[in-house]
């Protein structure tokens, strides 16, 4: 090129100049990628904050439920919408369960190209499973329902707490949380190679929900364990579990791909999320489990429970008894919450203080249920105290609680064990204080990691349930590492996944990967615009939503009512009403695109300008159709868990108590009218039933700033539509 | 084979061109955090206390920065200082110390304000002016290769990987860069 001559020329000449403007460019460049790494971690802390207000939602929703179940009377409407979700499993005896979960009568078509199994398993057909997985295969359902029939019958024999040794050299492969996300585990696999003698792997839960691929994920899984009963490892995470699952899209999964036999696939996996074991140590020295601990973690307790009595790690087992009710779980929760205002700060991913306090994302104490049921159910309790029978008069809480308190307590402890086990997240400081972020397990600090060692004898925590830009994290001195697997996890390039290979030194070594071709061909620059566009559309939707208590909340600011106003009052308006504790300052020129000369915002406009639109209902009360974008996957839960042949439609009569149940959830009124005018958008064919996807397409929020219409946002609640990320030919 | 000529003695650092003087060379003796008058509104503050969060990654949130961090920070704030004047307001570490000495938040405070006082970004034709210079066909673009050496060599060179970083996707199939489509990309951040 030449270029050694001219550029000494160059610089002869307009060396001065040159410098000039290269420092300049060095300049304006540092200051791009500075700007680009501030707004990627508040990017991540926006998708962090929706994510885990929408746990705390469903756990208060599910609280909700429990409690309406403790206090409805029998033969109420509304008990026995939800009643099946609670009720034990009618079938109890094993040989019961192997004739209900019959696979020998389906029949396997002639047409079909995916795999067949036989039993006992072997490795061919293990390894053949990832293969045609990767194909876009789907596993007949008599396949299925056989490998999770002996897949259940392995886990039994299994203890609460697997003890696994190094020894032999042998280096254990342990994977986080995977989300149905079959691309990482396939980049695991081709990178560390899959499950054998050699090999062994530990799997730390979550397998399931958000991802699209979580049924194959836990079919391979489940194959390799039963291959390999001595090599591989699994561990229950706060995603196993069904009522998790009616919100997070894994039953959603399940059905669609599944139209015939979903329900039993789905009645099975119940029962073995439950088996699955709840903790691992490996050397005697390493703890692995899903969550964390807490100040009152017990690993003897722990190994001494009967895990299988917890379907769902939400709610404590009812004892079979019949004089019995079941405490309403939220009790000891409900005493925690219910002292004064508890200000205290967590370690979140973004080591971010967040000033959190009992007025969370959606303030409702169930006090003020209590108010309310107690109000409008008053005739139905004097009946249903006149009634005999298993729900009599012992039904009455306060009496309940007394008479099996000695009993109870025993199982409320093991029941904190699991709950804590499941679904605590570390903290920076000292102490243990509850998750009220999550709304469930605790956050704890480095002197109980300390104290919990000691006492156990152990020397590090390996833990998952939080997702981490790298994949993985040390704190609390490093003993306590997070590791997670799903890459790309908030959006294509948000984030690593991580794996950790553990030898007989016991010394973590770490490998890092992201999945996804896609990747490859963004630049930098595109894929942090992306997770940046991602989270500014969430948040929108979010804003959009609460359009009506905004406006509001502006008005008081806006004494002149000109319909503008500073900004510093829009974003501590804005604050009042979202308490997501996200820098709205900060984030201005994001939200707010219109200018003015002294920036000031007009308020009405800003709304236009989310360029958010929402349903074609104008006949609609304005209110109750940002109730239904705020609450939407609660609506949506509620409607599966009513829907309980899982066909997909609800009777017009469902619809209404509903929302009824809705309405008293949310301290709402929403009358009769209001009611029929939703069903009317829908019920198109007068037929009487609605059907539950069209219902909640019908009233979705769409970008109009975005092309891909199609595919719900993750953190609305459902799986996401990850059929944009083809799968990696590469692997 | 020849012997060597005696040579003359040379004259003393008289080489072809003088040497270029330093740009933006601080004549600010060392910085004194006492001098400086803090002029942020009580909002600003709070913002620059979020993202001085953002940036703390101690492990028990001790609201501290490395200095290494403390430019990182004033940059995403939006200012735009040469690393010269970052080192200038951090007093002249040593660089082992870049990485392990801290700084908090009060501390913070004075030198972002110098930093804010100090405006000197350079305007995008001031930009378009300096890379004209190697722009030797003068038909609006400049050779990537070229450019590459020179953001690694002169001024406050930056490494190879920021430098790719900064160009990918830059180039034309010839190699060239549209520099005025390249200043416009740079400065919309």
């Amino acid at each position: 090129m030449g270029c050694g001559v001219s550029k000494s020329n160059q610089f002869h000449k307009n060396s001065g100049k040159a410098i000039k403007s290269a420092v300049l460019i060095q300049r304006w460049y540092r200051q791009f990628v500075a700007r680009k790494e501030m707004r990627r971690r508040y990017t991540w802390h926006i998708f962090q904050s929706i994510e885990y207000s929408g746990e705390q939602a469903q756990i208060k929703l599910y609280n909700f439920l429990g409690y309406l179940m403790d206090n409805f009377t029998p033969a109420s409407n509304e008990r026995n919408l939800i009643s099946h979700i609670f009720r034990e499993n009618e079938v109890c005896r094993d040989a019961e369960w192997e004739r209900y979960f019959c696979y020998k009568n389906i029949e396997v078509p002639d047409l079909y190209s995916g795999p067949h199994l036989t039993f006992p398993l072997t490795v061919e057909q293990a390894v053949g499973l990832v293969e045609a997985f990767r194909n876009k295969k789907q596993l007949h359902s008599r396949y299925v329902l056989q490998l999770l029939l002996e897949t259940w019958k392995q886990l039994r024999l299994l203890p609460n707490i697997n003890r696994i040794s190094t020894c032999h050299s042998k280096e254990i492969t342990i994977c986080g949380d995977l989300h149905g996300q079959l691309e990482d585990l396939l980049l695991i696999f081709y990178k560390n190679d899959m499950p054998s003698l050699e090999k062994p792997y530990l799997f730390n839960g979550d397998f399931v929900d958000r991802g699209k691929d979580s049924i194959e994920i836990l079919i391979i899984l489940f194959s390799f364990l039963l291959v390999y009963p001595s090599e591989v490892y699994l561990n229950r995470g706060n995603h196993e579990d069904h009522i998790v699952n009616l919100r997070y899209g894994f039953t959603k999964e399940v059905l669609s791909k599944y139209r015939m036999h979903g329900k039993r696939i789905l009645k099975l996996l119940q029962k073995i999320f439950s088996w699955l074991p709840l903790a691992t140590v490996i050397d005697q020295k390493v703890l692995v489990i899903h969550g964390g601990i807490s100040n009152t973690t017990d690993l003897n307790v722990l190994a001494r429970v009967d895990r299988h009595n917890y379907n769902s790690a939400l709610r404590p087992p009812k004892k079979r008894h019949p004089s019995v009710a079941g405490v309403p779980i939220n009790s000891d929760m409900d005493e925690e919450a219910g002292s004064t205002n508890k200000v205290f700060q967590r370690r979140p991913s973004l080591k971010f203080p967040r000033t959190l306090t009992k007025d969370g994302f959606q303030n409702r104490s169930l006090q003020d249920f209590s108010e309310l049921l107690r109000v409008n159910t008053v005739e139905d309790v004097e009946i249903h105290k006149r009634l005999p029978g298993p729900l009599g008069p012992e039904n009455d809480t306060s009496q309940s609680c007394e008479s099996q308190s000695c009993e109870s307590i025993s199982s409320e402890d093991e029941w904190k064990q699991i709950l804590d086990l499941l679904w605590s997240d570390p903290m920076a400081q000292d102490g243990c204080v509850p998750n009220e972020v999550r709304g469930g397990g605790c956050y704890w600090g480095p002197d109980v990691t300390e104290d919990f060692l000691n006492r156990h004898n152990l020397q590090l925590i390996i833990r998952s349930h939080e997702c981490k830009q790298e994949g993985y994290e040390f704190c609390h001195n490093r003993k306590v590492l997070t590791l997670f697997s799903a890459s790309n996890y908030y959006d294509v390039g948000s984030n690593r996944g991580a794996y950790v290979k553990l030898g007989p030194d016991l010394v973590p070594y770490l490998v890092q990967y992201q999945a996804s071709s896609m990747i490859r061909e963004l630049s930098v620059r595109q894929s942090a615009g992306r997770s940046e566009r991602s989270a500014n559309k969430v948040l929108r939707e979010q804003l959009f939503a609460h359009k009506s208590d905004l406006i509001c909340a502006f008005k008081k600011l806006d004494s002149e009512n000109i319909g503008r106003v500073s900004l510093a009052d829009w974003a501590s308006a804005v604050e009042s009403v979202m308490r997501l504790g996200l820098p709205w300052r900060i984030m201005r020129s994001q939200l707010v695109t219109g200018r003015s000369a002294d920036s000031s915002i007009d308020y009405y406009e800003w709304f236009n300008e989310l360029a958010i639109k929402g349903a074609n209902a104008d006949h609609i009360d304005q209110s109750l159709l940002e109730t239904l974008y705020r609450h939407r996957s609660t609506l949506e839960t509620i409607f599966r868990i009513v829907d309980t042949d899982n066909s997909g439609f609800i009777t017009m009569e469902d619809f209404r108590q509903t929302w009824k149940l809705l309405s008293v959830y949310l301290k709402m009124e929403i009358t009769e009218e209001a009611i029929s005018d939703l069903a009317v958008t829908i019920d198109s064919n007068q037929d009487g039933s609605i059907d539950i996807e069209e219902f909640m397409e019908a009233f979705r929020l769409t970008d109009k700033k975005s092309r891909l219409e199609r595919g719900r946002s993750m953190f609305m609640g459902t799986a996401t539509d990850l059929t944009k990320l083809e799968g990696d030919p590469n692997i | 084979m020849a012997p060597k000529k005696k040579e003359e003695p040379k004259p003393a650092a008289a080489p072809a061109a003088p040497k270029p003087p330093e740009p933006e060379r601080p004549k600010t003796p060392v910085f004194d955090p006492a001098t400086v008058t803090l002029e942020f509104t009580p909002e600003q503050i709070e913002d620059f206390k979020y993202s001085f969060q953002l940036f703390d990654t101690t492990a028990t949130n001790e609201m501290k920065i490395t200095y290494a961090q403390c430019g990182d920070l004033i940059r995403a704030l939006g200012q735009n200082p040469t690393n010269t004047e970052i080192m200038n307001v951090l007093g002249k570490p040593k660089v082992e110390d870049m990485h392990t000495k801290m700084l908090d938040f009060d501390q913070f405070l004075p030198m972002h304000q110098h930093i804010c006082k100090a405006k000197d970004c350079g305007t995008y034709e001031d930009f378009v002016e300096g890379l004209r210079v190697f722009d030797k066909e003068g038909n609006g673009t400049v050779m990537g290769a070229e450019l590459r050496h020179v953001l690694a060599t002169l001024g406050e060179k930056m490494r190879e990987d920021e430098v790719d970083q900064l160009m990918q996707n830059q180039e034309d199939a010839n190699g060239c860069i549209n520099y005025e489509a390249f200043v416009k990309y740079i400065m919309a951040s």
